[in-house]
């Protein structure tokens, strides 16, 4: 078990910098996963990590050792592929022990070690066959029982789950989560998945184009995004965003809506000021006539999602969604008002989409 | 019932065409082993009194004895130095210079354009000058330009087909980059590269062109079956057939041997 610590990671392919200048720090014991969407260094990063690819500059230390420059074998870190990457050619159980076996451990020590990753990934009856005759879910365990039997220091996983179906996908997701509960070894994982990310992470690290974009908890990055982009990204449905206008009594305006902002949170608004408010759609619900800090706006469309509804909303020409328990009772054509607490508002700054938060 | 219908349809169909194919050969083997009056009857004879002669004939005959030796060795030698080399020359080629891969693809098959019999004659003229014009040594140098350049070119697309993932997780469990070859990259190839040096030991073992011209006492067998062909009117159908059978047997078992060290060295990956 150890703690990585990536400074100033630079890679290039040819002139083209995929990741510039990355700094980050995981503590030891931590499940950290790598967020951002296709094509933004996620994988290139864990590869880094993992040995499988040079670092173009920047050093990268795990448990105080500087590993840039050793092979994959000697970082101590264990690899999950999204394609699980077995070993055609031998059976589940010299896929598993294979590490082992070439690290030249006596097979005495070995056995009773397989016997514990199968019990516990429920493998037991299928170590004599071949992977092409396991299906996905139990390939994907496979894979798993292949890192976790080395006990590495560190664990990286490269979107493990993708090539799974949904139920499926949350079944092992509370199995790696359960897993690591129980091994305590630091974890990186990589997903674009952001509900994924939530469920899964103690913490996010949300990427964007070969850079760091926010790092936080799941709870602090839902709640206090640092830029529009995280708040774009994080949460479904998707975040509507409204330009506003600051007017005095710290009061945003952007035509029929007016809502107040909490002094708090944004005491540096400035009257005249413009800033993009972004209002998530599962914090506003119906109120009655008179509440304060409601929007009015007209029904356009009504998404049934079982428990819950999203309710699509026509205000002042443009489109915003909000998600209510009640959305039964209404029907697109009907006049509505929904309203959100001023300290759940979220406010950035419209040209550098930084957020506005204790500014 | 639609179903029969067409299940037995498709059985007869691939029957006929196993008889068309295999009856030839089979004609040819129990040619064989028929004496001369049994094989000119003109109704055709299944019942007969198989008899060895014709292989007796042919085995004692020094020169079709030489040639069977004389190909043994040329063709395995250069079918294994092809292998040794080609193979890895390929893996490389297919993960380490892909950028230059297709180019060498090309050179590589480009080599086969040239007929023989364009580079017979200078062949000639410098295995001549270099005193090694029919040797054995001599045939499995020009033999060597075919087996490599096949072995690559069929090895490429067959290590191209290993997922790099694979490799990747064994270089992940510590493994040097000629133990990921050699214990990741090769098994898992290994049914296609099997393809590949039966397809190469094939193309050597049937050439004649090259051992016509460039070897006259140790002709390889492909040249001496040649020349029983000519032997005059009285044609020995029966040796002819032995000969054949014993020019076909040899990569026969040459494919056995190999699908067997296919098996064990599948297995040998679980050890
Ligand atoms: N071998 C390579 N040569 C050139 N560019 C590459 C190479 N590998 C990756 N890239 C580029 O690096 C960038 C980051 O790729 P990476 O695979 O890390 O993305 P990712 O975040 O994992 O995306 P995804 O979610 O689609 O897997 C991409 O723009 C990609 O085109
Ligand atoms: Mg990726």
């Amino acid at each position: 078990m150890a703690n990585i610590t990536c400074s100033s990671i630079v890679k290039s392919y040819g002139d083209y910098p995929v990741i510039d200048g990355l700094n980050l720090d995981i503590p030891d014991h931590e499940f950290v996963v790598f967020l951002g969407p296709s094509g933004c260094g996620k994988s290139t990063m864990l590869r880094m990590i993992a040995g499988l690819e040079t670092v173009t500059g920047g050093r990268i230390e795990i448990g105080g050792t500087d590993v840039t420059d050793l092979p994959p074998g000697d970082r101590g870190v264990a690899m999950v592929f999204q394609s699980y990457a077995l070993y055609p050619h031998m059976s589940v159980a010299d896929n598993i022990t294979f590490g082992l076996r070439r690290q030249g451990l006596p097979k005495a020590e070995i056995a009773p070690r397989l016997t514990q990753v199968a019990d516990m990934l429920g493998l037991a009856p299928f170590l004599d066959r071949r992977p092409k005759n396991l299906s996905g879910g139990q390939q994907q365990r496979v894979a798993m029982a292949r890192a976790m039997i080395k006990t590495p220091k560190v664990f990286l996983f490269d979107e493990p789950l993708s090539n799974l179906d949904a139920k499926l996908r949350e079944k092992l997701r509370t199995e790696i989560r359960k897993m690591h509960l129980q091994l305590k070894t630091t974890t990186i994982f990589v997903t674009h998945d952001q509900l994924e990310a939530m469920t899964i992470a103690d913490r996010i690290v949300l990427m964007r184009d070969g850079a760091i974009e926010q790092m936080g908890t799941p709870d602090e990055i839902f709640e206090r995004p640092a830029s529009h982009f995280v708040a774009d990204f994080i949460g479904t449905p998707a975040m509507n965003f409204i330009d506003a206008t600051i007017e005095p009594g710290h009061v945003a305006r952007s035509g029929s809506i007016a809502l107040s902002l909490s002094r708090d949170l944004f005491p540096g608004l400035r009257p005249g000021q413009k800033v993009e408010l972004g209002l998530r759609p599962a914090s506003m619900d119906l109120v009655e006539p008179g509440a304060p800090n409601a929007i009015a706006g007209r029904v356009v469309l009504v998404e049934n999602m079982g428990a819950e509804g999203q309710v699509i909303t026509e205000v002042d020409g443009r489109e915003i969604s909000f998600v209510t328990a009640q959305f039964r009772r209404v029907k697109p054509g009907d006049a509505v008002r929904f309203a959100l607490r001023p300290d759940q508002i979220h406010a950035f700054d419209p040209v550098s989409g930084r957020s506005l938060l204790g500014a | 019932m639609g179903r029969i219908i067409s299940a037995t349809l498709t059985r007869a169909l691939l029957a006929l065409l196993i008889v068309v194919a295999l009856g030839p050969i089979l004609w040819t083997v129990l040619g064989a082993f028929k004496e001369l009056r049994d094989i000119v009857t003109p109704v055709p004879k299944l019942i007969f009194d198989p008899t060895l002669d014709n292989f007796a004939t042919i085995l004692r005959n020094p020169t079709i004895r030489d040639g069977l030796l004389h190909s043994a060795v040329v063709v395995s030698v250069s079918v294994l130095i092809g292998a040794v080399l080609g193979i890895p020359a390929a893996h490389t080629l297919a993960r380490h210079a892909r950028r230059y891969g297709d180019d060498v693809q090309f050179f590589v098959l480009s080599l086969r354009f040239m007929p023989p019999v364009a580079i017979a004659i200078p062949f000639i003229v410098i295995y001549l000058d270099l005193g090694i014009y029919d040797t054995l040594f001599g045939l499995i140098l020009v033999y060597l330009v075919t087996t490599i350049s096949t072995v690559i070119w069929l090895a490429v697309p067959a290590f191209d087909r290993v997922p790099r993932d694979i490799e990747e997780a064994a270089a992940m469990e510590g493994c040097s980059p000629l133990e990921v070859f050699w214990r990741f990259s090769l098994p898992v190839a290994a049914p296609s590269l099997f393809g590949a040096i039966v397809f190469t030991f094939v193309l050597v073992w049937n050439e004649l062109l090259l051992a016509l011209t460039l070897a006259a006492q140790n002709a390889t067998l492909p040249v001496v079956a040649a020349s029983i062909t000519s032997l005059g009117k009285e044609v020995p159908w029966g040796v002819i057939n032995a000969a054949t059978v014993v020019l076909v047997v040899p990569p026969l078992v040459f494919i056995g041997l190999l699908m067997g060290l296919l098996n064990t060295s599948v297995q040998g990956g679980r050890k």
